[in-house]
């Protein structure tokens, strides 16, 4: 145990707030696979629960094994990635699976393990690495919007246009991701604007191609049009049965909630286990289960941006921000969409939900976090060893104070 | 494009920020979401996840007088096969033997049933009906067949549980029975429904998924409470004889409808009720509680009410002599009553004219001595509750009607006149009988019950005594002289129901013969209602019985002698010869003195005498021989009876072997 915890380098805080949350979703998962074998009839809850728990161990020797590689190595992976996931989603597109009619390949399945893989959550991760890598390469220099077309927005429109016909909240969320990222890393405004606008025009093109040619190629444009209309307005429809419903349990679970395993919606919200999961949640756990939940993600906000701070190199803080922050708003959307201030995405909740690929990218993303932070760990202990030396005696207790931020 | 580290964390800083906002805005939607949404979306996850289950209570049991089961709740099973359920290893294997066993139980053939599952199977039927209200043992049996046994799920059996009421009886009063359903039950069932119903539990249930429900806790939240048993006093062999005479006649006449009410004379019981009506295609059947429920004009058997005030006022006796004036009286020169026979009876009394049933006679005496003041003679029924409901526990009673003079509306000149023989005057066929059962029971009128005992398992809850409406309608003299004026309209030769008469068994009624629709202009519309009240045996009645039956075919015959009689007869006949009653032994323990005096004389001799013949003249043979034989003597006996002479004398030695011979008479 001594030794597992001598292994374990990078910032104790974005542990124990994973180890928590990975804990805690045991309990709503448990739960809510009442509804996946019960109604939709697939599997036994126990098989879940073991599932979910093998899918979380994964996990965690995938955060271990990741922050443990030096976070400069992912420059280089990234750019050998990038064609890997390209490939990946063409494949992924190619099979076309279909959900009631409508286009829904996103997912391909792993030969031999048997698992299902969503493609564009990877993609994501390689894609924000990769802009990451490019803005730390043009920090120094004034760029003009052509020649960072190339380098920059090639790959994102390719990913971004292989993604889109199956998955259009994915991608906008990717898309905006890449944004803020850029606008973080100094990319200049005005060249963010003119590609927003053409995003905009990209997609306006497609869903009017789609529109005018509906047997052109597979897509989703109905269920995205039904369900920005259903969020706009009052009619019913599928997207509002399920929002009324996570309405119902977030309204029973009052302060302190039904206790664990009573929820009673659980039964009739699809997807319990996923994307409504946080509706359970505060039904089971109530209030104070909401706000908890809330504040360990806010908590693993704050140390990420602590980590950010703390990075050497512009990399460094970019890359942390590349991957940390996706997270943190994919948790809050998918509590939005719960809570109906945003439309249905079908994002899952990170940590929580099930599902092997969004629990393995974000054990990747809190990986490479966790990387930056135990690189920033080896260089103060040297760097305090040096000092030890240099005035043997006394030790400055300011620099123990910095290290908070 | 110089970019500081500070410049990306001062963005940094705007984006976390903004992020934090955010949590902030979905906390807050989350709270509104509690409290300012909170009930409406309480109220829905109630509305759509939590129901109300309701609990049938069990509907107690309705029982005859002596305990028979007239009504009761039993499960009935209905049996459907899922085509899919079995494999075909299974299907195959069973279907020849299911259907063989199938055949043999429900008649058809067994290819027909092995057509019938084949084809389920082909069109994939997952619900098809094999039988419907199959008792316990016959869903027991069904249940064993090949391939059923295998259960619900490997063997297709699908077996669906009801409560349905069974009326062991049949048809047999069936309305008075009556039958429980949702609006408007009727009869005993209907009457009684608030002891019988028991009162409904209920538990709540939570929706778990496709239509499953859970109970939310362990217990019910309302027990159901079963329903009481009520014993009735319906005697089902009464019951069952008054039916099948009604029945018979009905046909007989091809009438349209009648009732029969038998009644217990000194309890009120109500032992038999009947009602028949005619259907289209002319079967009888138990159609409208016509005995509690239809008032009508009685007719003649209302001239014993008209004799009895006249009696009880003493404006007259049974000797008085009446002119029946050629058989028609005429009122105001438009309104004439007419007598059955033409050219009336002459001069005869008033009992004769009661006898014959004399509309005259009876309308003449009436008119009479009451036609100054008919306040009087109306008083004086009014005084006998004959314008009173009985207030009977079964609903739909019909109201009696008798016009008083004070009500100038409905009061005329030819009220009273009218009234004498029956018409003017609404009664039902069971206010009619309580009167008639008064007469029987000396003056006593007792309310008509049809239930004894509201009974919960052996526990009683509730229990119905005699009522008694009336404690002395009129004096016994009155009484007395009715009664036989009763009783001489079957005895007399002249009495309308003479043909009635039986030398085996008495009875004492009084026929009626009311005309029906006589208001209208078309004669082919006059239709006659038949009746016949009275009780049995004459001297000293048991039961009372009436016996009503409405447009008689003219053709076959209209009097009440002839159309409602007969019943009544049968009646009487039948529970004479069916229902003998039986003498019992009341004190077993109390020993009978003549039996003791014997006995002991008997044990007397037996210990003083062991070697000398005794005194056994006067003993009966039985004992004298016994006695004889025990002391080693042989006994010759001549004749039966008691012992008149023994041939050896009393105190002689006995000689082993000796004979004696006694003389019996």
């Amino acid at each position: 145990m001594q030794q597992l915890f001598k292994n374990i380098k990078g910032d104790k805080a974005i542990w124990a707030v994973v180890c928590l949350l990975a804990l805690f979703s045991f309990l709503p998962i448990y739960s809510a696979s009442t509804n996946l074998v019960y109604v939709v009839g697939n599997g036994t809850t126990i098989g879940h629960l073991i599932k979910h728990a093998a899918l979380l161990f994964i996990g965690l020797f995938i955060i271990y094994g990741v922050h443990k590689i030096p976070y400069r190595y992912f420059r280089a992976l990234s750019i050998i990635a990038m064609p890997v996931v390209i490939l990946l989603l063409l494949i992924t597109l190619a099979q076309g699976t279909t959900i009631g009619g409508a286009n829904a390949s996103r997912w391909i399945r792993i030969p031999f393990v048997g698992i299902s893989f969503q493609t564009s959550t990877l993609a994501a991760l390689v894609l924000l690495i990769h802009v990451a890598r490019y803005l730390t390469k043009i920090k120094d220099k004034k760029v003009a919007f052509k020649e960072t077309l190339l380098p920059l927005w090639l790959p994102v429109f390719v990913v971004l246009s292989l993604i889109l016909p199956a998955n259009f909240s994915t991608t906008a969320i990717i898309f905006g991701m890449v944004m803020l990222l850029c606008f973080i890393g100094g990319y200049p405004l005005k060249y963010l604007m003119s590609i927003i606008g053409a995003g905009i025009v990209c997609l306006a093109l497609f869903v009017l191609t789609a529109k005018a040619f509906p047997g052109l190629f597979p897509n989703r444009v109905d269920t995205w049009i039904s369900r920005v209309e259903s969020f706009m307005d009052d009619a019913d429809t599928e997207s509002d049965y399920q929002i009324e419903k996570a309405k119902i349990a977030i309204a029973t679970g009052g302060v302190v909630g039904l206790g664990a395993g009573k929820s009673v919606m659980k039964n009739f919200l699809p997807q319990s286990t996923s994307d409504f999961i946080y509706a359970i949640i505060v039904e089971e756990y109530g209030l104070v289960g909401a706000l908890t939940l809330v504040f360990l993600y806010l908590l693993l906000l704050f140390r990420i941006v602590v980590v950010a701070h703390k990075a050497e190199d512009v990399f460094g803080k970019l890359l942390v921000l590349a991957v940390g922050l996706p997270i943190i708003f994919q948790a809050f959307i998918n509590m939005a969409v719960a809570v109906e201030l945003f439309p249905v995405t079908g994002q899952t909740l990170p940590l929580i939900s099930s599902g092997g690929t969004s629990i393995w990218m974000t054990c990747l993303a809190i990986g490479v976090i966790l990387s930056v932070s135990a690189k920033r760990e080896e260089e103060v202990v040297e760097a305090s060893a040096k000092a030890t030396q240099k005035n043997k005696v006394e030790e400055n207790p300011l620099e123990v104070l910095s290290e908070q931020l | 494009m110089p970019t500081t580290e500070k410049h990306i964390l001062n963005r940094l800083y705007v984006i976390a920020g903004l992020i934090f906002v955010f949590a902030v805005a979905v906390v807050v939607k989350l709270v509104s979401i509690q409290t300012v949404d909170g009930d409406k979306y309480r109220e829905l996850a109630s509305e759509r996840t939590v129901k109300n289950f309701t609990i049938e209570p069990n509907r107690g049991n309705l029982y005859s007088d002596d305990g028979s089961l007239l009504a009761t709740s039993v499960a009935k099973y209905d049996i459907r096969f899922d085509a899919l359920a079995p494999n075909s290893e299974n299907f195959e294997k069973h279907i020849k033997p299911l259907s063989d066993s199938m055949s043999v139980m429900f008649g058809k053939s067994s290819s027909y049933y092995q057509n019938l599952f084949r084809k389920a199977r082909a069109t994939k039927n997952r619900y098809m009906l094999l039988s419907r209200n199959l008792g316990y043992t016959d869903y027991i049996r069904v249940k064993s067949f090949p391939l059923f046994n295998l259960g619900p799920y490997k063997g297709g059996i699908i077996v669906e549980q009801e409560t349905k009421r069974e009326y062991p009886l049949g048809k047999i009063a069936k309305r008075s029975i009556g039958y429980d359903r949702l609006s408007n039950p009727v009869g005993l069932e209907g009457a009684f429904n608030q002891y019988l119903e028991g009162k409904e539990g209920h538990r709540l249930k939570q929706k778990i998924a496709k239509g499953q429900w859970k109970p939310i806790t362990d217990y019910n939240e309302v027990e159901p409470q079963d329903g009481y048993d009520v014993v009735s006093t319906i005697d089902v062999n009464i019951q069952d004889i008054a039916h099948h005479a009604l029945l018979a006649q009905l046909e007989k006449y091809k009438a349209d409808h009648g009732c029969v009410v038998v009644m217990d004379v000194e309890s009120g019981e109500v032992k038999a009720i009947s009602n028949l009506g005619r259907t289209e295609n002319g079967k009888y059947y138990e159609k409208l509680n016509y005995a509690v429920g239809e008032s009508h004009e009685p007719g003649s058997t209302f001239k014993l009410m008209s004799v009895i005030a006249a009696l009880e006022d003493k404006v007259v006796d049974t000797n008085y002599v009446v002119d029946t004036e050629k058989g028609i009286l005429t009122f105001y020169n438009r309104y004439k009553v007419r007598d059955s026979k033409w050219g009336g009876y002459g001069k005869i009394s008033l009992s004769e004219a009661f006898e014959r049933s004399s509309n005259t006679g009876i309308v003449k005496v009436i008119d009479k001595f009451y036609g100054d003041d008919p306040k009087r003679f109306v008083n004086r029924l009014y005084n006998m509750r004959l314008n009173e409901p009985l207030g009977l526990a079964i609903k739909g009673e019909g109201e009696p009607f008798i016009p008083h003079p004070n009500d100038k509306e409905r009061w005329s000149g030819i009220a009273l006149p009218w009234m004498a023989y029956g018409y003017g005057v609404q009664m039902t066929p069971l206010q009619i009988l309580t009167f008639y059962n008064a007469i029987a029971n000396n003056g006593v009128m007792v309310k008509p019950r049809l239930i004894k005992e509201v009974k919960e398992w052996n526990r009683t809850v509730m229990k119905f005594d005699k009522e008694v409406i009336n404690s002395s309608i009129c004096s016994q003299e009155t009484i007395d002289k009715v009664k036989a004026l009763l009783k001489n309209v079957v005895e007399k030769d002249h009495g309308t129901g003479h043909k009635l008469y039986s030398p085996n068994f008495s009875m004492a009624g009084k026929t009626g013969t009311a005309q029906k629709n006589y208001a209208a202009k078309d004669r082919q519309k006059l239709q006659y209602i038949s009746s016949f009240a009275g009780f049995f045996p004459a001297d000293s009645p048991k039961y009372s019985c009436i016996v009503v039956i409405h447009e008689p075919d003219k053709s076959v015959g209209i009097y009440g002698a002839d159309v409602s009689g007969p019943v009544f007869k049968r009646v009487a006949q039948k529970i004479y010869t069916d229902s003998p009653v039986i003498d019992t032994v009341k004190d077993l323990e109390k020993p009978n003195p003549s039996v003791e005096e014997k006995y002991r004389a008997y044990y007397s001799k037996v210990q003083n005498h062991s070697n000398i013949i005794p005194d056994v003249e006067g003993m009966s043979g039985m004992d004298a021989v016994s006695i004889l034989e025990n002391l080693g003597v042989k006994v010759k006996v001549v004749g039966n009876g008691k012992v008149r002479k023994q041939s050896v004398k009393s105190g002689s030695k006995i000689n082993k072997g000796q004979t004696i011979v006694l003389q019996l008479s």
